[in-house]
């Protein structure tokens, strides 16, 4: 079942990526074919989606869950018969974490494979990498990550009407937790947070709300990608006299960090909230170093209710009882259900009417529950959990316990020129 | 008749069959190729190749440096950002009295000179030898990454800078529009094209020479009176300046630039392109840039981790068995039936 | 107060966990004069070994040490196939580590996968000291570091081998008139440097998330370590030059960003280079 299912995908990609070859061999005048480019789509044809996900390079490790999440929802599209008569097909491409490949798969994916939409990209950069792309060939991107939140000057990367964000930004993600944390266990944060705009920020929302709420900063790091050594800001953290440790580093070096963190024997002196480690990266922090810490995201695997549930039996006959998903591809996943239901509604397949389509529609069963896409700023409105990472987890089932959660978030309105 | 083949020889030093086999009649007939494929290609093919073109011109300012000064930068990609960001900022800038486009491309040329100028004589000056300049040119790669990374209140920092496609502005006659694939193509190839003219002459020049020189024996072209450190900080300028420009224009292609394009990464892709492409020959270098960028971009989608292997086990062969690259393995071939 | 005391426990304990990263590099290119890019690679390939022996169920101590030798069976293969006839040839031995690099740390990503790994901490918590805290096991790998330092200074100047070795990186034709055998003597000194590679990716294992990229964090530094250490100033220069590259680092981190410290502390570095291109330890 497993094997067929992902076969088909695979063969799809292989197929358009040898015609991508024979493309290239013209480059060296040796010969050229490539039919069936100006074929006029008709009502059997595919309606054919661009995903952009990091299969190689750093973030490999997002890869999986974010392009799987897609996947799955379009085999559920197109068994219950695909969207007005038409399947759905994905036509994947490999950002292989560089913003820089990002240009080069979305232009093919646009121009060569002409895909009706995009979905994916990771990070914020390769979101911005595919910007001015979706902006200039007038394609939809769906973009489902954890992100800063938009702010005009970042524009075509954010507050673009060609855009719409599935994931959680910090008035989601953050601000619905932050009276419970301060009332628990203080009011002193120290943040730290990789050298980026997505940890800055989020630190400076947070930052705006906190003060709001009588907190106080009393440190603020910023570490480049790939450090291998704490020492000085693990003093500086005890020096500080913070009561919680607000932690937006991502990637490696949140595990270098959090491991160096429990060998110097802190984790019995502070709190450590993260907004960054999912089900992914405490995985691959183990069981000791992550125990105790706090986490807010809008969707985890250990959630209960009957969305869920249904969707990650799916989800594990698909990919394997160990494969692991995760916010991001949760947002793929609902992200692909909800442009299918725009194309129905508008009963069209154009740039224009998916966004109109796309506007303020309502998921009904989406894994984290009803989630609805705003149409004044395209920003989703998302449940919010805070967890707790519990002492000695075994897997995903138990990895995390609920400490308070709100049904649906509404995000502040985007910093833009609205309605998009 | 046979006075008539004397005479080109005298004008070329070559016959017209030598001609058609030598590097120019090579590189006429490529970029005579890639002159043509816009009548009868369009859509993504053409959005592409200029990038990879500008890919291949940063693998001939490696060239030049590599296959006929023997220094290796494993710092190109470092100036190839600096001109992205270069161009970016100029182009926010608007430009003042000339064209901010314009601006960009000549402040890229400045910028790159001089960093790698500066970073040049700094070095050679002292002596400092290839395999040192190897490692410093790769933490100038990581240093230029990470000052993009730091300073994001000018560069964007870690999310990357958006940069506007340029216009041709021709004066007083108006102004073309870059925006669709055709006309950027036709403004890159010809850049491209004097690029390799340039170069080309430079190294058939007595600079050239003297690089070839100082490459095969340094110390007796300085007991010569040859200013050796020089020499070599000349190439480097020229190399860096040709590789930031060639990021300028990959920049307004593009349309953005984020710091990954300084880091090592891409740094150490262009040494392989210039290895596998042939470090002897620029027009080899600029092919090997192209083609190995063209096939990484359609081969990573059917086996990602499988090409990059291939790649690494075809750098080391080249570097054990083919140390002229494909260009020299194909030298060799045409060598070898003229011969006969 | 504490503050001085805790920099300096700081500057120690990164000194001697960077100068255990760098040795097996300045083995190698202090003896044998070869320029190992493929050092992040085997540091990385030790971290994994480590991870698979530990996962596998074995003991942390028996895994480094098999890790280490795995590691200098696969230095001892690189060698005896492409690194031996290069040797006069540094420019040539740059590259072809370096394409070790990229294949090899291919090859680990197909074999280990991308997943983030880890290798839970043998020695965990923390000991007092005059109000800082130090964690045991980072101070058990400086002692380490220490340990294996002196013990190759040992081999080097008390035993016939290292007297052996000092003869051949002295004048490598009087070496082979002497009866040495030169190629072997290699051999033995590039796996030896292997085998040190393998055993510090083994051991800061537990300290960092093993990915295929772990080693590369370390690379550059190491080599602007053994430069301004000083080739062949195999003890004290990598030392000294750990000193100055980890310790300023971490004095740059304590009055600015730590991306300026990373960058200002290779620029350093640079004009190090300059000025003392054999070294601190060297005039001239």
């Amino acid at each position: 079942m497993k094997k067929n299912n992902s076969g088909k995908i695979i063969q799809i990609t292989r197929r358009s990526a040898l015609k991508g070859m024979a493309t290239t061999a013209g480059v060296a005048a040796v010969s050229l074919a490539a039919p069936g480019i100006i074929r006029r789509a008709s009502a059997a044809d595919p309606i054919k989606v661009g995903v952009i996900s990091p299969l190689t390079g750093a973030w490999t490790v997002y890869g999986k869950a974010h392009s799987a999440g897609f996947e799955l929802a379009v085999d559920e599209i197109n068994a219950a018969g695909g969207v007005l008569g038409r399947k759905f097909e994905i036509i994947l491409g490999d950002s292989k974490t560089e913003p820089r490949i990002v240009v080069e798969q979305a232009n093919r994916l646009i121009r060569q494979e002409r895909v009706d939409f995009l979905a994916g990209t990771f990070s914020s950069a390769e979101r911005n990498a595919a910007g001015p792309v979706v902006t200039s060939a007038n394609k939809i991107l769906l973009y489902p990550t954890f992100y800063e939140g938009q702010e005009k000057e970042y524009y075509p990367g954010v507050c673009n009407k060609n855009m719409f964000m599935f994931g959680p930004e910090p008035t989601q993600q953050v601000w619905p937790h932050l009276e419970y944390m301060m009332n628990k266990f203080g009011k002193k944060f120290f943040m730290i947070g990789s050298d980026y705009a997505w940890p800055r920020v989020t630190n400076q929302v947070t930052k705006r709300r906190l003060l709001e709420l009588g907190g106080e900063v009393v440190g603020e790091v910023y570490i480049p990608f790939n450090t291998p050594q704490y020492e000085s800001v693990l003093r500086d953290i005890r020096a500080s006299g913070a009561n919680i440790i607000f932690h937006t580093l991502t990637g490696s070096d949140t595990v270098n960090f959090r491991l160096q963190y429990t060998a110097a024997g802190m984790k019995k002196d502070f709190v450590l909230w993260t907004v960054d480690d999912e089900e992914v990266v405490t995985s691959g922090l183990g069981p000791d170093v992550s125990a105790g810490d706090y986490v807010s995201f809008d969707y985890f695997m250990s959630i209960e209710n009957p969305n869920n549930t249904a969707f990650l039996k799916r989800f594990r006959a698909k990919f394997g009882k160990d494969a692991l998903m995760n916010t991001v591809g949760v947002a793929m996943y609902n992200a692909a259900h909800m442009a299918a239901m725009a194309i129905e509604k508008t009963g069209e397949v154009s740039t224009d009417a998916l966004r109109e389509g796309l506007k303020d529609i309502e998921f009904e069963n989406g894994p984290q529950g009803k989630v609805r896409m705003r149409g004044l700023d395209h920003q989703m409105v998302l449940p919010s959990y805070l967890m707790r990472v519990r002492k000695g987890w075994t897997g995903v089932n138990d990895m995390f316990e609920e400490i308070q959660s709100f049904p649906s978030v509404e995000p502040l309105d985007a910093r833009c020129q609205l309605p998009l | 008749m046979k006075q008539r083949t004397l005479k080109h020889r005298s004008l070329l030093g070559t016959t017209p069959g030598d001609l058609l086999f030598s590097e120019p009649g090579a590189a006429l007939i490529v970029f005579a190729i890639l002159a043509l494929l816009p009548v009868f290609f369009s859509g993504y093919m053409i959005y592409i190749l200029p990038q990879y073109m500008l890919f291949g011109v940063l693998a001939m300012s490696l060239g030049l440096l590599w296959g006929f000064a023997g220094l290796v930068s494993f710092g190109q990609a470092g100036f190839f950002a600096l001109g992205a960001y270069t161009m970016g900022l100029s182009m926010k800038s608007g430009g003042g009295i000339i064209d901010p486009a314009y601006l960009g491309l000549l402040l890229s040329l400045v910028v790159g000179g001089i960093l790698a100028a500066a970073v040049g004589y700094f070095l050679f000056s002292a002596g400092v030898r290839g395999t040192y300049f190897v490692l410093v040119t790769l933490a100038l790669s990581i240093m230029l990454e990470q000052i993009a990374v730091s300073q994001s209140q000018i560069t964007g920092g870690w999310n990357g800078m958006f940069i506007d496609r340029m216009s041709l502005n021709l004066g007083p006659f108006g102004k073309i529009s870059l925006f669709d694939d055709a006309p950027m193509y036709y403004v890159i190839l010809p850049a491209v094209a004097i690029i390799y003219v340039i170069l080309y002459t430079i190294t058939v020049t007595r600079f050239g020479k003297i690089l070839n020189g100082i490459r095969e024996n340094e110390d007796r072209l300085i007991s010569l009176g040859f200013n050796a450190s020089l020499y070599k900080t000349g190439v480097f300028a020229i190399s860096g300046a040709v590789a930031c420009f060639a990021g300028a224009l990959y920049g307004t292609h593009a349309n953005f630039v984020a710091p990954s394009l300084a880091g090592v990464l891409f740094s150490t892709e262009v040494v392989v392109w210039v290895a596998i492409g042939g470090r002897g020959s620029l027009l080899g270098v600029l092919l090997g840039g192209i083609l190995v960028a063209s096939f990484s971009n359609y081969l990573s989608a059917i086996t990602p981790e499988y090409w990059q292997l291939v790649l690494g086990l075809l750098f080391v062969a080249v570097l054990l068995y083919f140390r002229g690259g494909v260009a020299g393995a194909v030298a060799q071939l045409v060598n070898a039936r003229r011969a006969k | 107060m504490s503050t001085a005391l805790s920099v300096v426990v700081d500057a120690t304990l990164i000194t001697l966990i960077l100068a255990l990263a760098a040795f097996g590099l300045a083995i190698i290119y202090g003896l044998v004069g070869v320029i190992n890019m493929g050092h992040g690679a085997m540091l990385t390939l030790g971290a994994y070994l480590t991870w698979a022996a530990t996962t596998a169920g074995l003991p942390f101590v028996i895994s480094i040490f098999l890790a280490a030798a795995g590691v200098a069976v696969i230095g001892l293969l690189l060698e005896h196939i492409v690194i031996r006839s290069f040797y006069d040839r540094p420019f040539d031995t740059l590259l072809l580590t370096w394409g070790f690099f990229l294949v090899s740390t291919e090859v680990i990503k197909i074999v280990f996968g991308t997943d983030l790994r880890n290798v839970a901490n043998p020695v965990p918590g923390a000991f007092d000291l005059g109000g800082i805290q130090i964690p045991a096991y980072r101070t058990m790998i400086a002692g380490c570091s220490l340990l294996l330092i002196a013990g190759s200074a040992l081999v080097f100047f008390y035993t016939a081998l290292g007297i052996k070795i000092r003869a051949l990186i002295q004048n490598r034709e009087m070496a082979s008139l002497l009866g040495l055998d030169v190629s072997r003597m290699y051999k033995l000194v590039f796996v030896t440097g292997s085998f040190m590679a393998g055993l510090a990716g083994a051991l800061i294992s537990p300290m960092l998330s093993v990915d295929p990229y772990i080693g590369n964090i370390f690379l550059v530094r190491s080599f602007f370590v053994v430069i301004i250490g000083g080739i062949g100033h195999l003890l004290g220069g990598t030392l000294i030059g750990s000193f100055l590259i980890g310790g300023s680092e971490t004095l740059f981190a304590l009055f600015s960003g730590q991306v300026f410290a990373q960058t200002a502390v290779f620029a350093v570095a640079i004009v190090v280079l300059r000025f003392r291109p054999h070294g601190v330890l060297r005039s001239g």
